[in-house]
């Protein structure tokens, strides 16, 4: 606590303020102000003092009256009344209105006016700190502050949400990669009554096919070659949380029907082992596939896919979000500010212009390093467009998902390598391998 | 009427100037400034039998009169006050007011020869 800490002093008496004040002041941290009366007083109270010692006394207006004129204007600043004399009543009624302190003045008046001050000082600290806490698990689990958006497609992922927070229905989240699946799979989760147990996310790509078995269910030692001791596997670990399956749809087929039997079954064994053990876990899973596809291919098994689905959630791309996309930039470029201690950035309208026509392949999670790394390309505090950068890795699936005609797929092209050599014509008629006056006239007729 | 005991202690105002002296001179200063206007109160008060207006004064007088140490009238500056708020023994108040003001002349002179 090394703030500065203001201090009203209210007291008629001169000498007794003086001394007051000398002493409060002896704390390098401690601005005493002194006032002796309670209409100037009053009239200062917007200078929001941490603490007033008020004299009960007053030539103008009785302790009682100021102590509930500060309470009304706000209720947290502590009020230490000093009194001439003892009156227990009175002390009473003052500690029943919201005084921190009763004091009378006699010799040990500013010891424990001292001691009250260090108190209070000790308490708005713990109060700040705790409030603070709050605010940043609040911040940290709240679905309407971790996940941004206003248009109508995420209007309806929110309602969807609060549904599924307020059940206990397993949820399939659906989206392309970069939509936030996980976060809203934690929103979900922390929100719930749930919220208290753990979290425990696995994601099927990032586990060989022939691990994931003991991955989910755990193995007994000696199960297999390595399996040196006997380990817990991701369900049992979610213990009465949630299991959040992720990429659900690259699962291979064998432990799709494992899976299977221990969803309906709600108990698994571990490998090697023979005991059964019970899941209590509500499962949610994600994929960015379109699982009714795969199920008719044949690639995910029927039954398996009902059992998955209860809910499901379908996260919108963000090129479908519309201005969703500039108001989460504004967010992530106020967070990479933020955390990086730089100044306020803004975006200029030419830049707005262009991550707004961008398709954003990787949607949300490329959003999030395209404008970080346009906060740190800018000198200044705007971000012009020739700080953006697109670094997508173009895959081609994602640009044919477009289905548009082979010219307009040709004007796609042209303009994109313009952009990466900043319109060095003659650089790209090379590289396309086409000629100068292609270009010359495509940009012509503004078609790039 | 002089004395030559001494009649205040500066044990007290010197724990709280922690070695400032500047401290103690303005303290001083301030209870020789301050307390003639209020002894003047009280006799005005006595005069017009304004009980309030004496409690008042007595009642200001207090912290000073115990932070310079006056201990013959720690009791005095509190009789006044309370017989002015209780306005009982109010007889008392004018023999109180002389022990006030004869003990704080030899007070004053002594704290300026300090």
């Amino acid at each position: 606590m090394t703030d500065n800490f203001s201090v009203f002093v209210v007291e008629d008496d001169e000498f007794y303020s003086e001394v007051l004040e000398y002493h409060l002041s002896l704390n390098p941290d401690i601005t005493v102000t002194k006032f002796t009366n309670a209409k100037e007083f009053l009239n200062n109270l917007d200078k929001n003092p941490d603490a007033v010692t008020l004299d009960y006394s007053l030539p103008d207006m009785s302790g009682e009256e100021v102590l509930k004129k500060i309470k009304e204007y706000n209720s947290e600043i502590p009020v230490v009344m000093i009194s001439g004399q003892e009156n227990i009543k009175t002390a009473i009624t003052l500690l029943k209105d919201g005084a921190y302190d009763y004091i009378v003045k006699d010799e040990d008046t500013k010891d424990r006016i001292w001691n009250a001050i260090r108190n209070i000082r000790e308490k708005e600290g713990l109060k700040k700190e705790i409030s603070e806490l709050k605010q940043q698990v609040k911040k940290k689990y709240d679905f309407t502050s971790s996940i941004i958006g206003n248009s109508p497609s995420m209007k309806k992922v929110f309602a969807m949400i609060e549904k599924a927070v307020k059940s206990n229905i397993t949820v399939s989240i659906t989206g392309e990669t970069g939509t936030g699946k996980e976060i809203v799979a934690k929103s979900i989760h922390y929100n719930s009554p749930r919220g208290k147990k753990p979290f425990v996310a696995v994601n099927i790509t990032a586990i060989p096919s022939e691990l994931i078995e003991s991955e989910l269910f755990g193995h007994e030692k000696g199960a297999f070659t390595g399996a040196s001791a006997r380990r817990i596997g991701k369900f049992e670990e979610a213990g009465e949380g949630t299991i959040f399956l992720d990429e659900i749809g690259e699962m291979d087929i064998n432990m799709q029907s494992k899976l299977l039997r221990v969803l309906q079954e709600r108990e698994l064994t571990r490998v090697g082992g023979s005991g059964l053990v019970k899941v209590k876990c509500r499962v949610l899973s994600a994929t960015h596939k379109d699982m009714a596809e795969e199920v008719r291919k044949g690639n995910f098994r029927e039954d398996l896919y009902y059992r998955l689905l209860g809910l499901p959630i379908t996260l919108p791309p963000l090129r479908e979000r519309g201005n969703d996309t500039l108001v989460l930039a504004k967010y992530f470029i106020d967070e990479y500010a933020e955390e990086n201690d730089m100044g306020k950035l803004k975006l200029s309208s030419k830049a707005q212009n262009k991550l707004f026509k961008y398709p954003w392949p990787g949607n949300i999670r490329e959003l999030k390093a395209v404008v970080e790394l346009c906060c740190v390309m800018t000198d200044s505090d705007i971000v012009e467009d020739e700080h953006i950068t697109f670094n997508s890795t173009g895959s081609i699936d994602t640009l044919l998902q477009n289905e548009m005609s082979l010219e307009e797929y040709k004007n796609r092209i042209v303009k994109h390598y313009l952009d990466k050599y900043s319109n060095d014509v003659v650089n790209v008629a090379k590289r396309l391998d086409i000629g100068k006056s292609t270009i010359y006239r495509m940009l012509q007729e503004r078609l790039v | 009427m002089m004395s030559d005991e001494k009649l205040y202690d500066l044990e007290q105002l010197n724990a709280i100037a922690a070695g400032n002296e500047d401290f103690v001179i303005k303290m001083v200063n301030m209870f020789l400034e301050m307390t003639p206007g209020l002894v003047g109160r009280i006799e005005a008060g006595l005069q017009t039998q304004d009980w309030p207006e004496v409690r008042s004064a007595a009642h200001k007088m207090k912290p000073s009169v115990d932070m310079m140490g006056v201990k013959s009238l720690h009791d005095v500056v509190r009789s006044i006050e309370v017989n002015a708020k209780t306005e009982t023994n109010l007889e008392q108040i004018p023999e109180l007011y002389f022990k006030l003001s004869d003990t704080l002349e030899n007070v004053y002179e002594q704290l300026r020869n300090r």
